[in-house]
């Protein structure tokens, strides 16, 4: 068993490791969509990936919901899987902040593309602040049905070990989105994951 | 005795980074403050040599700080540090009264050339 | 190590296209796949825009996408379940799929040397034809599968099964949003008597053509399936038990009026039904059925051919 509980310092440096590529990504999001992109402070949570299921299932419960997996690898056993989540009415009008012609890609597809986006974004400035790279697999859409998450998440985590929970709010200028996005990380990963924390934390 | 250099950043590692980034006659003085209402109770009380603010903070974010500065003219030397470098933000923040603005994660010598700019540092 | 000319090679081999454009969406490389795809030379396209080198490219899109790698710095990418083929190709299993082009996954990488910027994008192309057709082969037999897991043979509505997981459904929604809801419950008359005078078959044909009328009757939100042998239940969303005893009534005179004809033979048959609604003591969607089932007895005791509904 992995001790998945991080010390008061590593959660710090975590949220601040967060946070950094979380400003990187907005700043690389306004220059592509060519607006400005108001970012609130990211919430982090760690959770054991088999409470993942239940949680997620009743905290979207009243409402349809998609997900979008996209798994990425790195270097020293740094990989896991990223979920996207998105309530039905956050799902809509994604066309219009991506700058597609209307009716050229379906509502799938650009939750896909604006998945990718968000996820290799983001990781790829988590990655840059732990002397890492990233890779990516393709995004795929897990569900747009919302009676089966549940099932779809056990099948998941049964997998992985340890979530990274981050809320991310995305504002555009005169759009307003909210995604969930869940980082699930294997067991030996999340000891890589520990490793580079402490090595900042050395650091300074 | 001169006076102290204010790092408000809601991160305990972002604020020993950002210390340990400042030349040493600088880094000698340095108060701590954790989030934007903290920096300015601080900011009111006493007169810094300059203020290294963060932007995205709980409580008050860096902007409010910028904006509360404005008004009651407490600190003129207030560089920005944060990882939000949207051009927007950046004008915004300039046009707030900010005299710079640093991205994170910092770069020394970046760092040291911005301070030598303002005659914060020689 | 491999020599440049290796390098060369490698790509010219590899099974996959691949297509380097700058950032004025200008062609820079295209390896031996493409050419062959494609039907273009090197010399040719090295330096021509990409959306006049390949026809019928979804432009605003690709161009997007391609910026977004130059911008961002990180990879994209197009799955086949999403768009079929962005390069039109022909694919090299023309007998056994539907399609008219290669089926297509596609990855762009940011290509720089030495420096942050990204100077070119690759655009990988993978031939996914294979399992776009057995995906869809797979697809096509779990839609049959269920179906047929829902359906009952002989008459053509749900079974029974697919009644009870809808019932639960319709009954925790109803008690959630406080909606009303009754369930009928309905057996034919005398169906025993019928099989051993007219056969088996009369019997068959008497279940269908009872199923039809009604089918054609209900509302769109009602939810019909045959319980077991000659016994069918219909769940009423949003009906209270007035409304319900009004639909079952014209349900039984409908039934009751209707000319079955088996083998140039009139059967004239009547319906038993009982209905039961939801209310704030309805533990458990299979006490209503029970509570329909004891109505739909009280009928056949004071002589079939009629409606009851279920009282306390």
């Amino acid at each position: 068993m992995i001790d998945l509980s991080l010390t008061e310092d590593q959660r710090d440096c975590l949220q601040e490791l967060v946070n950094v590529a979380m400003g990187r990504a907005s700043d690389k999001l306004a220059r592509f969509l060519q607006t400005f992109v108001h970012l609130r402070v990211p919430a982090i949570e760690l959770i054991s990936a088999q409470v993942l299921p239940q949680s997620f299932a009743e905290a979207y419960a009243d409402q349809g919901v998609s997900m979008v997996s996209q798994g990425f690898y790195g270097e020293r056993g740094v990989r896991g899987e990223s979920i996207l989540f998105y309530r039905s009415h956050d799902a809509q009008g994604i066309a219009r902040i991506l700058g597609y012609e209307p009716e050229e890609a379906t509502e799938v597809e650009q939750l896909t593309d604006i998945s990718s986006i968000l996820t290799t974004t983001f990781l790829s400035g988590l990655a840059e602040q732990i002397d890492n790279h990233i890779g990516y697999s393709a995004p795929r859409v897990v569900t747009s049905d919302d009676t089966s998450i549940e099932k779809h998440l056990q099948q998941l985590s049964f997998t992985w070990e340890l979530a990274l929970k981050v809320d991310i709010s995305y504002q555009v200028t005169d759009y307003a989105f909210h995604c969930d996005m869940v980082l699930l990380i294997p067991g030996e990963a999340i000891h890589s994951f520990q490793q580079a924390l402490d090595n900042i934390l050395n650091e300074i | 005795m001169t006076e102290a250099v204010l790092i408000c950043d809601d991160s305990a590692l972002a604020r020993k980074q950002l210390q340990k980034q400042l030349p040493a006659q600088l880094a000698t003085n340095v108060e701590f403050a954790k989030d934007g209402l903290d920096a300015l109770t601080r900011m009111r009380n006493h007169k810094f040599k300059v203020v290294f603010l963060d932007l995205t903070m709980p409580e008050m974010d860096g902007v409010a700080v910028l904006q509360h500065n404005q008004k009651e003219a407490l600190c003129d030397k207030i560089i920005v540090v944060s990882a939000d470098i949207q051009p927007a933000m950046q004008d915004k923040v300039h046009q707030l009264g900010a005299l710079a603005f640093v991205k994170k994660p910092i770069s020394n010598d970046h760092l040291v050339d911005i301070l030598k700019e303002h005659g914060i540092h020689d | 190590m491999l020599s440049p000319k290796t390098y060369d090679v490698l790509l010219n081999r590899l099974n996959l296209g691949v297509i380097v454009v700058n950032s004025a969406f200008e062609v820079e490389f295209i390896n031996h796949f493409i050419e062959t795809q494609c039907q273009v030379n090197y010399s040719d396209s090295v330096q021509q825009p990409l959306f006049s080198l390949f026809s019928d490219l979804p432009e605003a899109w690709l161009k997007r996408k391609i910026q977004s790698v130059f911008v961002l710095g990180t990879p994209a990418f197009s799955n086949w379940e999403q768009r079929r083929h962005v390069f039109k190709m022909r694919h090299t299993r023309p007998v056994t799929t539907q399609s008219d082009y290669m089926v297509q996954n596609l990855s762009f990488l940011p290509l720089s040397q030495n420096s942050e910027v990204v100077q070119q994008v690759a655009i990988i192309i993978e031939d996914v034809t294979d399992t776009c057709f057995y995906q869809e082969r797979l697809q096509d037999t779990l839609k049959t599968l269920e179906h047929t897991s829902q359906t009952d043979a002989l008459t053509g509505i749900a079974n029974r099964r697919f009644f009870e997981e809808r019932f639960l459904y319709e009954f925790a929604r109803a008690k959630k949003q406080q909606l009303e809801l009754s369930l009928m419950m309905f057996d034919m008359d005398r169906f025993k008597s019928i099989n051993d005078f007219y056969g088996h078959q009369a019997g068959d044909y008497i279940l269908q053509e009872a199923a039809q009328l009604i089918t054609q009757q209900m509302s769109r939100l009602d939810v019909f399936a045959r319980y077991g042998g000659e016994e069918f239940c219909l769940i009423l969303p949003q009906k209270n038990i007035m409304q319900a005893h009004q639909f079952a009534e014209s349900v039984r005179q409908k039934i009751y009026a209707h000319d079955f004809v088996f083998d140039n033979r009139r059967i004239q048959t009547s319906i038993s039904v009982g209905i039961a609604q939801l209310d704030e003591d309805s533990e458990s969607f299979e006490s209503l059925v029970t509570q329909a089932d004891i109505a739909l007895y009280q009928s056949k005791r004071e002589g079939r051919n009629r409606t009851s509904c279920y009282k306390k």
